[in-house]
């Protein structure tokens, strides 16, 4: 009797020492909006922290709808402190975010101490994490828009230089050249998203960044007077690809991609976010021409691209106390993927991480090294509480850029009534 | 007698309890919440200002406000009653078989009705998209080329309507089963020995004894398209959101999106005024038709 | 009971009874069935075309050519949705949630309605308002409410606060409403005469007679609960919690074309309910029928 009475006690002893030895791990409850090719991607990166962190951190990720139902979940959970203990984040909408009570504020000592820091990150990324000089995301990648090409038709239509790259496509007249060239062996030559918001957002902000527009005023004014004329020509130049049919009329996200997937158009403009597509489709034998990609073409006075950056960021989890161990993990995870983002380049981004960005690696890294220059010259969203992903200035672009696109309105009436519009609600 | 009364009231009492604490709760309470926030400056979640009645005067000088208004209206005008009439429709048809014939092609009406939203929208979008939609052969047999229904303003909202109707017409259908199946087939019998037709049975007969079941949909059906979001907010994704706009659309965008609750809830309180006003006529209007 | 049995007899019988209308073949009605059945097809053709779909491999769904049957079937899209989710555990979840919702719903709507179609009660007119009221409130409008009354029960992530909110269900008290008032008084009068206690009236006399309705309506309310996304969506965030609809639309494993994957994940949501439906579409036909023929 004795015995069993010892050995149960000795039993439920190193039970609880081992249970307890096993809590010691410190779970971080991770939030992204992340599917499609660059999600899978994230996913392997995940399961690689978890791997080498095996006794000490755990990420528990989940993965949300991109768009509105993430960025009202992370609302309405963090006020009730349901939060995630860390999530992405795009840091175009950090001033909602900030404004909403959404987020919590990141110190930088702590940062710091993780080696994250201003100088490890290009300077408008690191300001674009902030809000009144406060830091609350921490960036992770540049993703931008690229110029996808189908090497075999460019090629046919003599638009390949030596280097195999194309060439003659800067200059909005000689871009508008080259499509009639390509006309020849595409029926579409440029497949781009003419319906909605995204893609048109992001062709003009880049036209209007090109000739030095300034979308949004210090006074908080849009369209600032000097702007309209230049934000009128990048519509209309946007409006002259659809009209002299080398873009297809009213077509959404999903279809522009399949359109030159399948091998219908020769030229695609579309986000960063597309390589690994491109990347699998061509590994198993299904994509059927040779691909690459450049930044895209300067059609005004100098390069300049839309810009937009994930980065983490944590809620602010109304009424819960966040411990040091769990601050510490938060802070790992954090800086583990900056320091491990090269593989998550393979989603086609640009590493936020200035190392990992100047690395050898990177930089031999293809189709990346030949865009990354656009990291230079690249244009963040407006700092507004009406901008940002899945914001009223998104909305604009549906209700004013894109139809502008498709002719159903003028470029200076699509100009004139988005300023009208978003300045109303900026009231 | 009276004793006897005391306790039919203690019954009743006892049989609506579980609704008082419910709806108390989940109803009345937040729905005088609701009237209480439209007078705040209060965001989605958390307390605001009292700014009195500031958020009513913007929404009526709110030119996105009364798109709304309109759109709900027209969405409604486009499938309340063509639901109504096709429901009973399909059920007097479906009612005329009878077995295992009657099981399917009832089955094939129904399935819609079961399906949840995204799937209805994924199936038609699908359908009519505009490069490898299988409706498009149709649209371009008639048209010359091919449409993409969604993104043209004009067709979007009939659109919308029409996988609206195919979706829920279920549910009419069955009400109107039942509806049918109550009326005495003596009366037909008698009809059919006069050598009445088919469309004068129909008039004389079925019309008026399923009146009661027909007011019953078309009043239900009022309200539920009054309220519509689902189907307007998947197949808008992706185009032009603002000119087809709907009420609890706009709510949505204002209240989530925009952080706005206080402006939200004034808005909801206008859409429940109009619901309200809408329903009353109604009723009168098919009271006064079923004492014809 | 006889009084139904001749009155289904009867209903048979009426196609028969209406077809004597013109003697000889009924063309008429030849046609009017002809036009049922390619109705039917029609009506049913988007789901055949969404099935159909779903059993294709991508590059096919994109091909320029319509193809009724796929020329390669294949389950990949299928497979893709079950390896990598949680879809077993959503189902659970929807299923005890959606049970929940109906059996609660069903007896909080019978019960409130019988009093309010057969009790005199002061109040009753409040009641009947209140819950035309609620019929015309919009949800949206409630939602964050609800949102922050569950989550100061400590509900939120659990099945009881997804189940609470969607017991506002006014339709089911109207309806019912609308079938008890129709039941004949003289039911409840030989009742009363017999000391029946208004609990034995209401479950001897009043609920057997509208078996139909309630099956009908224990339909409707399972469907709308099952496929309820919004305040689901809403009340959880773990991928644990969740139910079907909102669980799906985490199936995204690929941008670019992804037709196939996106119906295969829509179909699996309905596949449960669909299924049940056709098994029990028999009994659910033949218990309006019924109803209907007690009525008289």
């Amino acid at each position: 009797m004795k015995n069993i009475f010892k050995i149960a006690m000795l039993s439920s002893v190193a039970l609880l020492t081992l249970g307890a030895a096993a809590s010691a791990k410190e779970t971080v409850v991770w939030w992204d909006f992340l599917s499609g090719g660059d999600g899978v991607r994230m996913k392997a990166l995940i399961e690689q922290f978890n791997a080498e962190h095996a006794d000490t951190i755990e990420i528990q990720p989940t993965t949300l709808e991109w768009g509105t139902p993430f960025y009202t979940k992370v609302q309405t959970s963090a006020a009730i402190g349901e939060g995630p203990d860390v999530m992405t984040y795009h840091l175009s909408r950090v001033p909602l975010g900030v404004e909403s009570g959404a987020l919590a504020q990141i110190a930088t000592e702590d940062l710091a101490g993780v080696g994250l820091s201003a100088d490890t990150f290009p300077a408008a990324n690191w300001e674009a994490g902030q809000s009144d000089g406060a830091q609350y995301a921490v960036p992770f990648d540049i993703h931008s828009i690229i110029l996808y090409y189908n090497k075999d038709k460019l090629a046919e239509a003599g638009l390949l230089g030596e280097d195999g790259k194309p060439t003659g496509l800067d200059g909005a007249e000689n871009f508008m050249a080259a499509l009639e060239k390509l006309k020849a062996n595409s029926e579409i030559p440029l497949s781009v998203q003419t319906s909605g918001d995204g893609t048109p957002w992001r062709v003009f902000y880049s036209l209007l960044g090109q000739q030095d527009g300034v979308f949004l005023g210090e006074d908080g004014t849009f369209f600032p007077d000097e702007t309209i004329p230049k934000a009128v020509a990048a519509v209309e130049t946007m409006a002259s690809w659809v009209e002299a049919g080398y873009a297809p009329a009213l077509t959404e996200y999903e279809n522009s991609v399949a359109l030159f997937t399948s091998g219908e158009s020769a030229l695609h403009l579309n986000g960063v976010w597309e390589v690994p597509t491109m990347t699998d489709l061509a590994a198993k034998g299904e994509l059927g021409f040779e691909w690459g990609a450049i930044a895209i073409p300067t059609f005004f006075d100098h390069p300049a691209t839309w810009a937009d950056s994930h980065g983490f960021a944590i809620p602010n989890n109304v009424g819960k106390e966040v411990s040091a161990e769990k601050k510490a993990a938060v802070l790992e995870v954090i800086s583990w993927f900056n320091k491990n983002s090269l593989a998550w380049s393979d989603a086609g981004h640009i590493p936020a991480f200035t190392p990992v960005r100047d690395s050898e690696e990177f930089k031999t890294k293809e189709p990346n090294a030949t865009y990354s220059i656009l990291a230079d010259t690249a244009v963040f969203d407006p700092k507004s509480t009406l901008a940002g992903v899945a914001s009223p200035v998104y909305d604009a672009v549906a209700n004013y850029i894109a139809p502008a696109m498709n002719g159903e309105m003028t470029a200076q009436e699509a100009i004139d009534e988005m300023k009208a519009d978003l300045q109303d609600q900026a009231d | 007698m009276i004793r006897n009364h005391r306790r039919e009231i203690g019954i009743a009492y006892l049989l609506i309890l579980p609704f008082v604490l419910t709806y108390g709760i989940l109803f009345l309470w937040p729905t005088l919440q609701m009237v209480y926030l439209s007078f705040t400056d209060a965001p989605l979640i958390g307390p605001g200002n009292w700014i009195g009645l500031e958020n009513y005067v913007e929404m009526f000088d709110d030119r996105r406000f009364w798109t709304a208004v309109r759109n709900t209206a027209y969405f409604v005008a486009l499938t309340v009653i063509p639901n109504t009439l096709i429901g009973l429709a399909i059920a007097m048809m479906v009612s005329r078989l009878k077995g295992w014939q009657q099981s399917i092609i009832l089955a094939m009406f129904f399935l819609p009705y079961i399906l949840p939203v995204s799937v209805v929208y994924r199936i038609w979008n699908w359908m009519f998209n505009v490069q490898f939609g299988i409706l498009q052969y149709p649209i371009s047999a008639i048209a010359g080329e091919s449409i993409n229904v969604f993104r043209t303003q004009w067709m979007f909202m009939p659109a919308v309507a029409l996988v609206t109707i195919w979706w829920t017409c279920g549910f009419n259908i069955l009400l109107f089963l039942a509806g049918l199946r109550s009326i005495s087939p003596d009366i037909y019998e008698a009809a059919s020995l006069d050598n009445a037709s088919r469309w004068t049975i129909f008039r004389r007969i079925t019309w008026p004894l399923i009146w009661p079941v027909t007011a019953l949909v078309l009043t239900i059906q009022l309200i539920l398209q009054l309220k519509i979001f689902d189907q307007v907010y998947l197949f808008v994704q992706g185009g032009r959101p603002d000119p087809s706009m709907v009420m609890v659309q706009y709510i949505y965008s204002v209240a989530f999106q925009k952080n706005q609750g206080g402006y939200g809830a004034t808005i909801s309180v206008a859409l429940f005024v109009i619901v309200i006003v809408f329903s009353v006529l109604q009723f009168q209007v098919l009271r006064a038709r079923g004492e014809k | 009971m006889s009084v139904a049995e001749s009155r289904t007899t009867a209903l048979a019988d009426d196609t028969t009874a209406r077809g004597r209308i013109t003697k000889g073949l009924d063309i008429g009605g030849l046609i009017l069935t002809l036009i049922t059945v390619i109705f039917a097809v029609l009506w049913a053709f988007p789901l055949y075309w969404g099935i159909v779909t779903s059993l294709k491999p991508e590059s096919q769904v994109i091909s320029k050519t319509v193809e009724f049957l796929p020329r390669t079937w294949t389950i990949d899209a299928y497979w893709s949705a079950f390896v990598n989710t949680m879809i077993g555990r959503w189902y659970l979840n929807s299923l005890v949630t959606s049970v929940g919702v109906t059996i609660l719903t069903l007896l909080i709507s019978a019960t409130t309605a019988y009093a309010l179609s057969q009790l005199r009660f002061p109040g009753r007119k409040v009641i009947y308002y209140m819950i035309l009221a609620s019929f015309m409130v919009p949800i949206a409008a409630l939602i964050v409410n609800h949102f922050i009354l569950m989550a100061q029960f400590g509900l939120i992530n659990s099945w009881l606060g997804v189940i609470f909110p969607q017991l506002i269900h006014p339709v089911v008290i109207i309806v019912y409403k609308n079938f008890f008032d129709s039941v004949p008084k003289e039911f409840r009068e030989a009742a009363k005469m017999d000391s029946a206690s208004e609990w034995r009236i209401f479950s001897r006399i009043y609920l057997p007679m509208n078996w139909g309705i309630t099956t009908a309506l224990a339909i409707v309310t399972f469907i709308g609960a099952w496929n309820n996304f919004l305040w689901p969506f809403l009340a959880v965030s773990r991928p644990e919690m969740m139910n079907v609809a909102v669980g799906i639309t985490q199936v995204n494993d690929a941008f670019g074309v992804a037709y196939a994957r996106e119906l295969a994940a829509a179909i699996l949501a309905a596949l449960l309910v669909a299924v049940l439906y056709l098994i029990f579409q028999r009994r659910v036909t033949q218990a309006i029928m019924l109803s209907a023929g007690v009525k008289g």
